[in-house]
């Protein structure tokens, strides 16, 4: 039986489809904003993965992996290329996977669920008649903005708590989550005389590795806010409460000005010497711009009939390599190949 | 207004706990003042209740965040919104506003590190305080347990002519701790109200065995059998997992402390223990100071502190309600060998001043051998202090001589378990002073019976507490269950 994270890390490194270093995957985890990283997300599919670990130490990533060599899941290559056993395609075929949306979260979704335990602190020792109390969280921020909630909110009246209680159970009553990851989300949560329990302590009582426990944790705050953001209306307090939390704009700062540039007219050797940055930079951030914008539309770089028989050869060869794909498609560029693969998948989709 | 008017309408107490009165009296005459108060005797109320007759900050230096972050969050929920905590916490901008204004607050809590960077200087330069407190003052003095080199600067920054008075506190200090707080502080024969160190509702007991396992067992079987609450000291973070852990599955309510956990974590620990929904609590030295339970019925020493010091503030955690409470040191033959490895482990050894030389002579940061993982944060420290004060050949052998200084520490531990008179004449006798009368069950070799002090454990048949997430957001937000 393979742990959750070891689960997780086998499916990547299954997507990265043999293509990679051993060390991608631990990029991707800590969402690494380097624009190799950047854009394997997109060829390769892992936007649920990028940033979920973003304290992951490297010695425990290379502890788990070299528990996978020891259980022959994975052959290490001296170039530091990895290939799958047997054995690990036969796992993946049975095993579960836990869905995490990384992407679009960060590790934002711990301000949500700062914000929110703040509000529950607040609201519990309100209904018990205490005034002040001791905040677990520290952050002045969320110290600030849940201030500022309660007022709005009029907790005074003293039926927010009903209301917030009502968001909370219909929201996560119908996200479809095994109990114990609710259990793992609430039991988090505290409240005058009820401190909140420690990972030691959901783990002793739900039998679970603390690092599956975090995981599971990191991905059903990522379904609930999911599950709030599909159902905006039901949910006004929720709502307030995951302000800022989703990433709008998945675009790191210098290929969103890139993007400005480009939409206002100006052609990417314009934008170059304007910048004053390499043509291959420019390269790089119209590809993480066909990842991430459904309107941008690539027909203007690449002709339908070549996005064609780039797909096709992806199929055929089974792979992404640049390198391969040019040889069957040698009238395209690098670079139009790495737009088709950014964009390709995601019509798919 | 008289002072127990003051204490009354500030603090909602009716009297003064000793001490307080005659420290408190002396610093409003502008006298310096070294006050020795047992833990939990009630320090803070000594330079918090003068904060409300000056018309002037009161600056208190304070060597643990967590400390500091506690004394704030208690006095604001208090209601006292003049009060700041200026530490590494603090982002720039809430930095920059909090220095800017600091001549506004009632209280100033600040780190050592803090106090010596030049824009706080300044500002502290630029304005007028009524009186200076070094809280557990013990950390300035390379003989005192918890020696923080950046305490040893305080004097040279605030000891200005002209300076208000400064107030020392530390629950524990010995003769020779005493002599450097006042020397280092720059003391003005200061006045000192020293407390006993003695805390006679606190039964000091001992067990000897033959191994490690047998220790375990005993523990095993003496927490599922007595009443808590309690807490069990031992030295690695591991063992404090794996001794949880094992009380966990006979059933005692417990969890595991030490300093490598999730803050959060650590304060849901805390405050769970203070509830009392949780009985016993396994910790590293890290759980201590700023931990207020008044009821804490035993404290067991799983291995050997690494000195006194550190034993009469672990054991000081027990009984502050005053009601009898018991104190088990216990030994297996070869713990001394482990309590001194661990006593200089985390100390600097001649490899480290070399190589602190030559990060030097690459013209890079010292401070980067902690970055590179050569040494620890508390290591470096004394390093980096000596190496600015000496010569490497005379770091060195410093460094050597505080070593065996650390190793002879655990021996005079060591005594306490070998002696076969009192104990707690002994305890007494480390902080020079001497013993006025022993209580019942003094010691273990005085006479000891256990069963006086402590009571049997009541197993409640707790109904079964399967985690329920619809039950338990009701329970915290409308209160039922
Ligand atoms: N005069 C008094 N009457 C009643 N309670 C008091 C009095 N003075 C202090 N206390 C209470 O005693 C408790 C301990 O006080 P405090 O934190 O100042 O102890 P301390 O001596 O600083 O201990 P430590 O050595 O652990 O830092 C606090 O809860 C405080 O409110
Ligand atoms: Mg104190
Ligand atoms: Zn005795």
């Amino acid at each position: 039986m393979l742990f959750q994270f070891q689960q997780i890390l086998l499916q990547i490194f299954h997507k990265f489809n043999q293509e990679r270093t051993i060390s991608a995957p631990f990029h991707l985890l800590r969402g690494k904003r380097s624009g190799q990283t950047v854009q394997d997300v997109g060829i390769y599919q892992l936007h649920s993965y990028f940033g979920i670990l973003p304290k992951l130490s490297r010695k425990k990533y290379d502890e788990e992996l070299s528990i996978f060599v020891n259980e022959q899941f994975i052959l290490i290559k001296e170039d530091g290329y990895y290939e799958l056993t047997e054995k690990a395609f036969e796992h993946l075929k049975k095993s579960q996977e836990l869905v995490f949306d990384g992407w679009h979260y960060r590790g934002n979704e711990h301000v949500f669920f700062a914000r929110l335990s703040l509000v529950v602190q607040s609201l519990s020792h309100h209904l018990a008649g205490k005034m002040s109390f001791i905040p677990y969280q520290k952050d002045e921020q969320i110290q600030q903005w849940v201030r500022m909630f309660l007022k709005t909110n009029h907790y005074q009246d003293g039926q927010l708590q009903q209301k917030l209680l009502k968001e909370i159970l219909n929201s996560l009553e119908h996200i479809a989550m095994e109990d114990r990851a609710k259990n793992i989300l609430i039991y988090r949560l505290s409240g005058y005389n009820a401190a909140g329990f420690t990972w030691q302590q959901i783990s002793f009582e739900e039998n679970l590795k603390e690092m599956d426990l975090q995981l599971i944790y990191i991905a059903s705050l990522h379904s609930w806010l999911n599950a709030i953001f599909l159902q905006v209306e039901e949910f006004p307090l929720l709502l307030q409460m995951v302000e800022n939390i989703r990433v709008k704009n998945p675009l790191s700062g210098s290929a969103f000005q890139t993007a400005e540039l480009f939409f206002n007219g100006h052609s990417m050797e314009q934008i170059s010497r304007k910048r004053g940055l390499k043509m291959s930079t420019i390269e790089d951030h119209m590809v993480e711009l066909a990842m991430n914008d459904p309107q941008f539309d690539v027909e203007q770089f690449v002709s339908n009939e070549d996005v064609q028989a780039v797909l096709a050869a992806v199929d055929d060869y089974n792979t992404r390599k640049l390198k391969v794909l040019h040889e069957v498609v040698p009238q395209l560029s690098y670079f139009q190949l790495r737009l088709v693969l950014a964009r390709g998948e995601r019509v798919e989709a | 207004m008289k002072l127990e008017d003051i204490l009354n309408k500030y603090f909602g107490y009716s009297a003064f706990r000793p001490g307080q009165r005659e420290v408190i009296e002396k610093v409003l005459d502008g006298k310096d003042v070294i006050a020795l108060l047992p833990t939990g005797m009630g320090k803070s109320l000594c330079y918090q209740l003068p904060g409300y007759i000056f018309d002037k900050p009161v600056l208190i230096v304070s060597p643990l965040l967590s400390l500091m972050q506690d004394q704030v969050d208690q006095m604001k929920q208090f209601k006292e919104k003049r009060v700041v905590a200026l530490n590494s916490f603090l982002n720039p901008m809430q930095k920059r506003a909090s220095i800017q204004n600091l001549h506004d607050y009632r209280f100033i809590f600040i780190s050592p590190e803090m106090l010596l960077q030049e824009q706080v200087q300044q500002k502290l330069n630029s304005m007028e305080l009524s009186l200076i407190v070094v809280d557990e003052a013990h950390c300035i003095s390379q003989w005192g347990f918890d020696f923080r080199p950046d305490y040893l600067r305080i004097g040279q920054v605030l000891g200005k002519p002209n300076r208000p008075p400064i107030m020392a506190l530390s629950a524990t200090a010995t003769q020779k701790v005493l002599g450097d707080i006042e020397a280092y502080l720059n003391m003005d024969s200061p006045y000192k109200f020293i407390h006993s160190v003695d805390r006679p509702n606190i039964h000091l007991g001992k067990m000897l065995f033959q191994g490690r396992e047998e220790k375990i067992e005993w523990i095993l079987d003496h927490v599922t059998k007595t009443a808590g609450p309690g807490i069990i000291y031992t030295q690695s973070r591991l063992k404090t997992e794996s001794l949880s852990q094992r009380l966990l599955q006979s059933g005692v309510t417990t969890a595991a402390y030490h300093g490598g956990m999730d803050p959060l974590d650590r304060q849901f620990i805390q405050q769970q223990f203070i509830d009392g929904s949780l009985d016993w609590i396994v910790a590293t030295n890290a759980f201590g100071m700023g931990v207020h339970k008044q009821n804490v019925r035993q404290v067991i020493h799983e291995s050997l502190p690494s000195n006194m010091a550190n034993y009469m503030q672990e054991i000081g955690r027990a009984g502050r309600d005053g009601e009898d409470s018991l104190a088990i040191l216990l030994y297996a033959e070869g713990d001394e060998e482990l309590a001194k490895f661990v006593g200089i482990d985390d100390y600097p050894v001649d490899a480290h001043v070399d190589s602190y030389i030559s990060y030097r002579s690459r013209n890079e940061l010292p401070t980067s051998m902690i970055h590179n993982g050569e040494i620890s944060e508390t290591a470096f420290r004394v390093l980096d202090y000596w190496m600015n004060q000496l010569q490497p050949a005379d770091v060195k052998q410093r460094l050597s001589s505080m070593k065996y200084e650390k190793m002879r520490a655990v021996e005079e531990v060591m005594d306490l378990i070998e002696t076969n008179t009192c104990m707690r004449e002994q305890l007494v006798h480390y902080f020079g002073q001497t013993l006025e009368n022993r209580p019942e069950d003094c010691c273990q070799c005085c006479g000891l019976q256990y069963e006086n002090i402590i009571r049997v454990r009541e197993i409640i048949d707790a109904p079964s507490k399967e985690l329920n997430w619809k039950r338990r957001i009701e329970q915290l937000l409308i209160g039922f269950s």
